[in-house]
């Protein structure tokens, strides 16, 4: 590994623990400060105002933010994420790995299928350009890209689940392959898959579509032309390598998305997974598995931005001379 | 070379999706092919799958299945099931002897409450019979301090040593009383007609101390997923978020015995309706848009409807301890110029009942000659003169819960009337439900709209609990010394028809007062599938599950 390449790698992973501790006293600070938490919430319009209070005492919630957070934090940095109050009584732990198993399955095909389908796409779509089926393709990946999930949704619901009963409505299958629960390779997993799919698709297409236009007009690409080379050869060989190198930079943002995705993708569908369960810890203040998910969230995607940086370094030579030379 | 390490790169990257891609395509069409004869377990893909004797439900994703701590009814509604107490509710509201043998006998002032235990009820794991002493071991847990609920002084507060003990200044509750293993007796302050219908609730179930051991509301809540209970149903599994899978306590201690072999309740998912249709729930609700489908004589569904009354009502309560609403004119004026029926009739489509009063129909005491509130804009018209004129509530807020971006159409409704009848503007502020809650606690308030539901099928439920200038729960601040009267003199009367009658009496003044404009009282409407027998859903929550029956 050349030395360039290491300094930057150690340099990133430096800046790992201040991200992360910026991100996670926000987090804390701005669930600390807002109104009511979750003994409040618990507690429901009967109980007596003493019995909170006496309780919000008990459990440290009157302590300054900084203590509390520091104290949390150090359980953290332990493995003790703290206990959830949505689940009252269990581990943050326990509640939050089946979850983020369920959350990982259906987003990592998402992500596969995604630049699978929508990389090939975008190149057709940039080869047909002054074609009909140009403004057409253009058009389609518009449309997908921009439709909401919020909207996507209850109408894949309405086809599928309604309409033609092919598709269970919501929820996620407990399914087992090998002891393992895969509620993947089930019927559930195809509305979440679909509804994330498509506009990834449309717009890592729209996103190609865009670089290989760009390469196309470029000299090498008429002088590889020009040599005689197979169209096909010069499409794979030329075009397209040229034109993925940026791509890698949006897999980061795709899975950006994703996570936030989920929250909505989990709690129009009834999927059991960790958006849901954010979108539950919010409402009812549950303090320590809101912070769990933000640092597990915040770390996954830190070191994915980390290693698209060193891929791209070393798919790109251009980059990774860059630290040693200048 | 780098040329050919990143075609390299590129075709790895390409080989391995397709195998991913082809592999799940492989798998989703073998397990479409339908060799998925596992029973027992719903893998979901084969829809409609149903196990004998299995009820199907849509259920909430309950907080705590710990029945010292549960404070919402989505957690109670397992609990009941699971666990129980020395006396319920059976599904025509009588209150009935469950671990005691029979209701207690009552000393002649009316505080000392003696239970025989019975004593063929033994715990899930058939180890040992409950005893008193393990009654004594839970109503105290539900009240120690250590234990952090926030409801068990709510329902247990009327014990005789229940505030030292709170306080930490005694190490027993005095009022608590082990005669002998068969035999409780419970004392409690001061005469009250509800103290026992408040032993039904669970902070007074008894759980097994040898499980639960020091375990508190918010921490330690393992055991809840393997309770040693008592109740109709086991905890057979609780995946969190996911389903509780309850199967029936074939030794269970009253009649009837639970019929069903197990009861799955999936706690998240699409929407019940269409998974009603789709053959995957047994049971579900009915709300507004789907009321008119299924209502038709000649859909398919026609036939599995049902309906019940809820113990509840929809309010508006006013602030009536500041201006301009501590005038009952103007909430006269306001009250009368909503039109009920128009309401609970073309607005909610009869799935709600126009309230007339405080009392919801069904409940004991419920006054059927109580005449309906009218819809009067012209006597409205005229308070409002009274009262000073439609200046005097310009600008005046309505506080109400909520997530979302609109409020409920029911208010929207009413402040359109408000607006049309009387001509004034009403502005809507809406505030997540914690801090709706504290806010109306604290009289931040003009007026606010929220439901109740009955812990208890008992008029001191609503009225005491909600009216008396006393009560921590009266967040109108509603105050009328001669309601109050009433209200305590009922609490002391041993005589259940004059009880009831004191009540009555004291729900004719209130609505004279108006502190609440009361808009109506739900009902369940919900749909069955023909081969479910016995199933409703209760006013409130009642253990129910014991009375079904599958039929095929």
């Amino acid at each position: 590994m050349p030395a360039g390449l290491a300094t930057y790698i150690i340099r990133r992973l430096l800046l790992l623990p201040l991200i992360l501790f910026i991100v996670s006293f926000a987090t804390f600070a701005l669930g600390r400060y807002a109104p009511v938490d979750y003994v409040e919430i618990q507690a429901g319009p009967r109980a007596q105002p003493e019995t909170i209070e006496r309780i919000r005492e008990e459990r440290g919630l009157n302590d300054p933010v900084p203590v509390q957070y520091v104290r949390y934090m150090g359980n953290a940095l332990t493995g003790d994420f703290g206990i959830s109050t949505r689940y009252q009584g269990f581990p943050v732990a326990d509640v939050i790995l089946p979850r983020l198993w369920i959350t990982m399955q259906y987003n990592i095909v998402v992500l596969v299928l995604t630049f699978s389908i929508g990389l090939p796409l975008g190149t057709w779509a940039a080869l047909r350009r002054g074609t009909w089926q140009d403004p057409l393709s253009i058009g389609v990946f518009l449309l997908f890209a921009s439709v909401p999930v919020l909207i996507s949704i209850p109408l894949l619901q309405w086809l599928f689940s309604v309409q033609l009963g092919v598709l269970p409505s919501g929820g996620w299958s407990e399914a087992e392959y090998l002891g393992v629960e895969f509620g993947l390779f089930s019927k559930h997993a195809i509305l979440p898959i679909l509804a994330l799919t498509l506009p990834g698709v449309a717009g890592v297409a729209r996103y190609m579509r865009g670089q290989v236009m760009e390469v196309l007009d470029q000299d090498f690409v008429r002088t590889a032309n020009a040599k005689g080379l197979k169209a096909s050869t010069v499409v794979t060989r030329h075009v397209a390598r040229n034109a993925l190198l940026p791509i890698v930079t949006i897999l980061g943002f795709e899975l950006a998305a994703l996570i936030g995705g989920s929250i909505f993708i989990e709690t129009l569908l009834g999927i059991p997974g960790i958006g849901l369960l954010a979108f539950e810890s919010i409402k009812t203040r549950d303090y320590d598995t809101i912070m769990a998910i933000v640092l597990i969230g915040s770390t996954v995607f830190i070191l994915t931005m980390l290693v698209i940086d060193v891929v791209y370094g070393f798919i790109d030579p251009r980059i990774r001379v860059e630290g040693s030379m200048s | 070379m780098e040329t050919r390490r990143l075609v390299l790169t590129l075709t790895g990257i390409a080989v391995m999706m397709i195998v991913v891609i082809g592999g799940l395509g492989a798998i989703l069409l073998a397990s479409g092919g339908g060799d998925d004869s596992t029973a027992g377990d719903d893998d979901g893909d084969d829809l409609g799958a149903r196990v004998e004797g299995e009820l199907r439900l849509f259920g909430p994703d309950p907080i705590t299945l710990d029945p010292a701590c549960a404070s919402d009814a989505g957690s109670a509604e397992y609990i009941v099931e699971i666990f129980s107490g020395l006396v319920s509710f059976d599904l025509d509201l009588n209150l009935v002897p469950d671990v005691a043998e029979a209701l207690p006998d009552v000393s002649d002032d009316g505080t000392v409450y003696t239970f025989h235990l019975r004593s063929n009820v033994l715990f899930h794991d058939n180890s040992r019979p409950v005893t008193a002493d393990d009654f004594k071991f839970s109503l105290e847990r539900s009240l120690n301090p250590d234990t952090q609920s926030t409801v068990g002084e709510v329902y247990l507060d009327d014990l005789v040593g229940a505030a030292e003990f709170i306080a930490g200044n005694a190490d027993e509750v005095t009022g608590i009383r082990v005669i002998d293993p068969q035999t409780l007796e419970l004392t409690i302050t001061e005469p009250s007609a509800v103290f026992i219908d408040k032993l039904t609730y669970p902070t007074a179930y008894v759980v097994d101390q040898r499980e639960v051991g020091d375990a508190t509301c918010f921490e330690g809540s393992g055991w809840t997923l393997t309770p040693n209970g008592t109740g109709p149903f086991k905890l057979a599994e609780w995946d969190l978020g996911r389903k509780i899978v309850l199967t029936a306590n074939e030794r269970f201690h009253l009649e009837p015995a639970p019929a069903l072999e197990r009861v799955t309740f999936i706690l998240s998912g699409g929407s019940s309706f269409v998974m009603y249709e789709n053959d995957e729930v047994d049971v579900t609700g009915i709300g507004i848009n789907n009321i008119e489908t299924v209502r038709d004589p000649n859909g398919d569904l026609n036939a599995d409807l049902h309906e019940g009354p809820r113990l509840d009502i929809f309010y508006i309560g006013f602030n009536t301890q500041e201006a301009p609403f501590d005038d009952a004119n103007l909430r006269n004026a306001l009250s009368l110029s909503i039109n009920r029926d128009f309401l609970a009739r073309e607005f909610l489509l009869d799935l709600v009942t126009p309230a007339k009063g405080i009392l919801p129909p069904g409940i004991d005491g419920y006054n059927e000659a109580l005449p309906e509130i009218p819809f009067d804009p012209d006597a409205a018209r005229d308070l409002l003169e009274m009262a000073g004129g439609a200046g005097v509530i310009d600008g005046a807020t309505i506080l109400t819960s909520g997530q979302g971006a609109t409020p409920s159409d029911i208010l929207q409704a009413v402040l359109a009337m408000w607006e049309q009848e009387l001509g004034v503007t009403v502005t809507i502020e809406q505030e997540d439900f914690g801090l709706f809650l504290r806010d109306i606690d604290e009289g931040k308030f003009q007026m606010f709209s929220l439901g109740w539901i009955a812990d208890y099928p008992d008029p001191q439920n609503f009225l005491d609990i909600k009216l008396h200038s006393e009560s921590a729960n009266n967040e109108a601040g509603y105050s009328n010394p001669d309601v109050d009267s009433l209200l305590d003199q009922a609490d002391r009367e041993a005589d259940e028809a004059t009880r009831l009658d004191l009540y009555q009496q004291a729900e004719v003044i209130v609505v004279e007062d108006m502190p609440w404009a009361p808009l109506y009282h739900g009902k369940a409407s919900y749909l069955v599938k023909p081969y479910v027998e016995g199933f409703v859903i209760p006013p409130f929550v009642i253990p129910n599950l014991r009375y079904v029956t599958i039929t095929r």
